[in-house]
Order: C-alpha cells, then sequence, then structure tokens
C-alpha cells in the first residue's frame, strides 16, 4: 500500500513538472506569436506568470481531487473498519471479523486483527469455561461455603450451605455472617486466630440452622486478596461433622465401657485366685475346729492369711498404679542396691531348681535415679523371669536359669541393666501386651499391674524398657538408664 | 477300698484343701503341681477320676486332658476341670456362639477355642467345670456323682 502511494506519489511530482515545464513552453511559444519583439519585456514576463498560475491552479486542483479519493477509498475506508472492529472488541463481541480480502498493509493489519480477536475469543472462552468449573464445584460441593465481605456480611453461599442451614440465598445475602454461628463470638475468635495469616484449617464451631438446631463443623476460613494484596473478603468452607462427632462420642463412650469392662473382669480374676485360698483355707478352719485337729487348722488360717496378703497386696499394686511416680534422685551403685534382691530372690530360685546368676561387674559407674523403683523394676523382672522357667519343660540336661546383668553403654553414656532367661517365652501376641494392665498370662498370682508399673518406673527416669523374647527358648528384659539421670522437667 | 481322686494344680493351697476334702469324705487323694506330673501320677496310679486346673505349668490341663480323652487306657476317666471362666464355658454345650455381651477376655477366648477344637476333633468334654473361688463341697459334691457313689 504504503509503496503504492511512493509511487502514486513520485508520478505525481514528475508529471507535475512536466506539465509545468510543458505550460511554459506553451506559454514562452504562444506569447511570442501574440506579441511582437515591439513590446516591452515586463508584459510579456506578466503573460507568462499568470498563464503559469491558471495552469497550476488547475493542476493543484487535479491533483487533491485524486488525493482525496484516493485517501477516502484506499485509506480512510479501511482504517474506519478497523476501528469499528476495535469498537465491537470493545463491546465484548468477540465473534467479530474484518475483511481480509484485501492484498494490501489493510488486508494484513486485518488479518492480524482476526488472528488477534479469535485469539482473545478462545481465552475468554477458556477462563470462562474454568470459572465456570470452578463455581460448579463450589455450587455443588456438599460442604459449606460462604464468601464474606471484609465487614463481615454475607456475600455469596453455595447450595451446600443453603442444604445445611436450611436458609435461601436471598434469605442470607447482606446479612451478618455471625447470624449463622450458634455463638457469635466464635466467628470473631476465629478471626483473632487466624490473624495475619492466609488461612485457618478445621476450626471447630458450631452453627445454627435456620430450625434452630446447631450442626459440629470444622471451618476452613481463607482470606480473599485483591492483585494487590489488599484483603478483600473472607471466604470459609466448613464441613459439617455433626455424625462424625455424635458416632465419634458414641465410640469413646463404649471404648470405656470396654476398658472399664477389661479392669473389672481382670480384677476379678485376680481376686478369684485370693478368694480361692481364703475359701479353702475356712473349710480347713472349719474341718479342723470339727475335728479338733490342730495342724489342719493352722494350715487353714494360713491359707486364710495367703488369701489376704494377696489381696493386699493386689490393693498395694492397684494404687501405685494411679499414683504419680515422683523419683528421689541421688547417686546410687546399682551393684549395691540390686544385691538385696539376690538375697530375697535365691530362695525361691533354689525351691524351685532355678539357677539364678548375678553377673553384674565392679566399677561401673553410679547412676542417678531412685533406687527403691530401680530396684522394684529389677524384682519384679527377676520374678517374672523365674515364673517363666517354671512354666517351662525342660529337656534332659537342661537346666533353668536366670541371669541379672549390667554394662556400661559408654558411647551414649547410659546403664544397661538385663534380666535374662530360658524360660517359656513370649508369643509375639503375648509380647505386644505385656506393657498394658491388667493383661496377665498367670493365672495364680497375676494382677497384670507389675509390667505395666514397672515401665512406667522407668518412664520417669527417661530409661528405655523393651524385651526379646522367643517362645520356648527364652527372654530378655533390658532397662536402659542416662547415667546423668533424667533431664529435669 | 477307697476310690483314688487326682488333684493337678499348680497352686499347693488348692491341692491342699481339695485333699483334705476328699480324704473327709471316703476318697484317697493324689496330689500332682503341674500337667506333666500329673500324667505321670496318673499312669502310675490309675485314679478313679482327675481334677484338672486349666493353667499349669509345664503341660496346660487341656493339653493333659486332651491327652487322656485320646489314650485308649484313660479315655473314659471321668475328668473335673477347674477354671476361672467355667461359667462362660459351661454355655459352649448347649450353643456354639456366646450369646452374652461380656467385655473381652483372653483366657475365655483362648478356652473357647480349646473346646471348639476338641469337639471338631470328636472328643468328648471335660465331665465338670468348677469355677474359682473353689467351694470344696461342691467339688465333692460332683465327685461323688460322677463315680455313682
Amino acid at each position: 500500500m504504503l509503496k503504492r502511494i511512493n509511487i502514486f506519489l513520485k508520478l505525481i511530482t514528475c508529471n507535475f513538472f512536466a506539465f509545468v515545464l510543458i505550460i511554459i513552453i506553451l506559454n514562452f511559444y504562444h506569447s511570442r506569436q501574440t506579441y511582437s519583439y515591439a513590446h516591452d519585456e515586463s508584459g510579456f514576463i506578466v503573460e507568462i506568470l499568470s498563464a503559469f498560475l491558471v495552469h497550476f491552479v488547475v493542476t493543484a486542483f487535479v491533483f487533491t481531487a485524486v488525493s482525496y479519493f484516493f485517501v477516502r477509498f484506499f485509506i480512510k475506508r479501511p482504517i474506519r473498519q478497523l476501528q469499528r472492529g476495535m469498537d465491537k472488541l470493545a463491546e465484548k463481541e468477540f465473534g467479530y471479523r474484518l475483511d481480509e480480502s484485501r492484498k494490501d498493509e489493510f488486508g494484513a493489519l486485518s488479518e492480524s486483527f482476526n488472528e488477534m480477536a479469535s485469539m482473545l475469543e478462545s481465552s475468554l472462552n477458556e477462563l470462562k469455561k474454568n470459572r465456570d468449573y470452578i463455581e460448579s464445584i463450589l455450587e455443588t460441593s456438599a460442604d459449606i461455603i460462604i464468601q464474606a465481605s471484609p465487614s463481615g456480611k454475607i456475600i455469596a453461599l453455595n447450595s451446600g450451605a443453603e442444604n445445611a442451614l436450611g436458609y435461601q440465598r436471598n434469605e442470607v445475602l447482606g446479612k451478618p455472617v455471625e447470624m449463622l454461628f450458634r455463638y457469635p463470638q466464635e466467628r470473631a475468635e476465629a478471626l483473632k486466630k487466624l490473624g495475619d495469616q492466609d488461612s485457618l484449617a478445621n476450626y471447630s464451631t458450631q452453627f445454627k440452622t435456620k430450625e434452630g438446631e446447631f450442626r459440629d463443623v470444622l471451618l476452613t476460613i481463607s482470606q480473599i486478596r485483591n492483585p494487590s494484596g489488599d484483603i478483600i473478603g473472607t471466604i470459609g468452607i466448613s464441613k459439617d461433622v455433626t455424625e462424625e462427632f455424635r458416632l465419634q462420642t458414641e465410640l469413646l463412650r463404649s471404648q470405656r465401657y470396654a476398658s472399664i469392662g477389661q479392669v473389672f473382669t481382670s480384677v476379678q480374676h485376680s481376686m478369684k485366685n485370693m478368694l480361692n485360698a481364703c475359701m479353702g483355707g475356712a473349710y480347713m478352719v472349719r474341718t479342723g475346729l470339727k475335728k479338733e485337729n490342730h495342724s489342719m487348722l493352722i494350715e487353714g488360717w494360713d491359707m486364710v492369711q495367703d488369701g489376704i496378703n494377696s489381696l493386699v497386696k493386689m490393693s498395694k499394686e492397684m494404687l501405685q498404679y494411679v499414683k504419680e511416680f515422683k523419683p528421689t534422685l541421688r547417686p546410687v551403685n546399682l551393684k549395691k542396691a540390686l544385691s538385696d534382691i539376690d538375697d530375697n530372690v535365691r530362695q525361691s530360685a533354689d525351691d524351685r531348681g532355678i539357677r539364678f546368676n548375678v553377673k553384674i561387674p565392679d566399677g561401673l559407674p553410679e547412676v542417678i535415679c531412685d533406687e527403691t523403683m530401680i530396684r522394684s523394676a529389677v524384682m519384679d523382672l527377676v520374678s517374672n523371669a523365674l515364673d517363666a522357667c517354671q512354666w517351662k519343660e525342660y529337656k534332659d540336661g537342661e537346666f533353668a536359669e536366670v541371669v541379672l546383668d549390667a554394662f556400661e553403654d559408654h558411647e551414649n553414656h547410659k546403664y544397661v541393666i538385663e534380666v535374662r532367661d530360658n524360660g517359656i517365652g513370649m508369643t509375639e501376641e503375648v509380647k505386644t501386651s505385656i506393657f498394658n494392665p491388667f493383661f496377665s498370662t498367670k493365672s495364680k498370682s497375676g494382677t497384670g499391674l507389675g509390667l505395666s508399673i514397672t515401665s512406667r518406673m522407668i518412664g520417669v527416669h527417661d530409661g528405655e524398657f523393651d524385651v526379646e523374647s522367643e517362645p520356648n527358648v527364652g527372654t530378655k528384659f533390658r532397662i536402659v538408664l542416662p547415667i546423668d539421670g533424667p533431664i529435669p522437667k | 477300698m477307697a476310690k483314688k481322686v487326682l488333684v493337678v494344680d499348680d497352686d499347693v493351697n488348692t491341692v491342699k484343701f481339695l485333699s483334705v476334702a476328699l480324704e473327709e469324705n471316703g476318697y484317697e487323694p493324689l496330689a500332682a503341681y503341674n500337667g506333666k506330673e500329673g500324667l505321670e501320677k496318673i499312669e502310675a496310679e490309675h485314679p478313679d477320676l482327675a481334677i484338672l486346673d486349666v493353667m499349669m505349668p509345664k503341660k496346660t490341663g487341656f493339653v493333659l486332658f486332651k491327652q487322656l480323652r485320646k489314650s485308649e487306657e484313660f479315655k473314659d476317666m471321668p475328668v473335673i476341670m477347674l477354671t476361672g471362666v467355667a461359667d462362660s464355658l459351661a454355655e459352649l454345650d448347649d450353643q456354639s456362639e456366646d450369646t452374652h455381651e461380656r467385655p473381652y477376655d483372653n483366657l475365655r477366648e483362648k478356652l473357647r477355642t480349646i473346646i471348639q477344637s476338641m469337639k471338631e476333633d470328636g472328643l468328648v468334654k471335660p465331665d465338670a467345670f468348677i469355677d474359682k473361688p473353689i467351694d470344696p463341697e461342691k467339688v465333692v459334691e460332683r465327685v461323688r456323682e460322677l463315680l455313682g457313689d
């Protein structure tokens, strides 16, 4: 196009000069014919000039007319078309297209315009699709989704909110969002918790439905910001957990009953055995009295006493179980402290034909601990180990053995106590339950509290307590104590 | 001649008072303190009846009991079992399911499984279960019934 204008201009310019030249020559010739040399020279020049002027004006007029039509048809019209296209775009008529059949620059421009318009159209369609998609997710979500203005007025809500709360949109739009809360101040509390963060997840609160019912919800509240970062409102997504809460409460209650039931059953098991001694003893006392058999009477009475002692022991253990363990810490030579166990246990081991070996070496460091607690814990483990041996059927040549050992773990600065036996061992199932209170494999003597108490005693020392066991091979209990005692709380 | 009744229990007290009660009622009591010893006594003394505790070291009462029921010689010997959960085991007589709702109990579950497996093996279950705490006079009563005295 521009090229064409250039050529056209050049042609015009050439034409114009040629024309002027021809006119000058023609005028000059004509004047020579009309005026004689006798005429004065100035008249001749005026003649020439006026003729030139007339021709110039005519030429200029023709040129202007040609230019006008050129501009009108080749420039103004396509520009107007382009402008109309722009206006259409501004009016969001993205489907409007320009005629791109022209072969000039305007044709190319129209082509670009059309391309741009179709790109705009498709990206706007894409945007709209995305927006519709998100809107439909929000709308169809069963969660309660509510948008509020910075002043706390309800701007929008989805059908999930309508369904859950029983309100129609027009009943709540523009109203303060607090009206949906059972305790309106909880919204302010949630916002306070939200603070400067962008969102606050799972704030547990209650909504009030139109009918006045309360729904337990977990509210996730987020700040909405505009592109420049200013807060333009909040959006709250709440999950109705009323049913879950109810089931959970029910489950907790039934679990509580179940565990109370388990405790009762276990206590009853233990008591049965203790009462067994009392009942049998009472029978013997009665028979001894009837037959005036003094030794039977004494035996019977001892039996009753046994039963009472066991009951007293159980009652003490139960008390101990519920109390808080506060260790009295001081440096203790554990080899010395544990030698007490040696004396106490040896007799019982001998009676049952079990070898009991204490292998604690000399020269181990003192440990900061509660001497009584550690002694009682180790005592419990040793007596368990003896029981485990008693329950096993040993092959010929085999003998029951319980070993109490200790060593220092230099690397970790710990004191390790081990109680090993080659007794009946434990199945995986038993092993996982032994630290549970009231779990017992002993039908006669156990309350099922021993290991549970021991484990807590080690716990208050920041110690570790673990067990390795294999059925019919044996068991190893290990207590690991920090030599410098527990970290002060 | 007095009929022999063997008491097998690792609890010394139980063995003692049951022996006294049996003796008072004209039986000859025999004692053993674990399952293994119990079997030896049975083989040596051929008692007329055995009272077995369920939970015992070195062969539980049930293991011993199954052994007896499987042997030609002792399969018809009356056996009374002592247990802490006799009440719920008795229900297994008529029904395979425990219809009562009880809190979960390890021992009970274990015994239920054992009895169930015995039924499946076609073994005759114990003649009586007696619950702890044991009333010696009730034990004697059951012994009398079973021995037809």
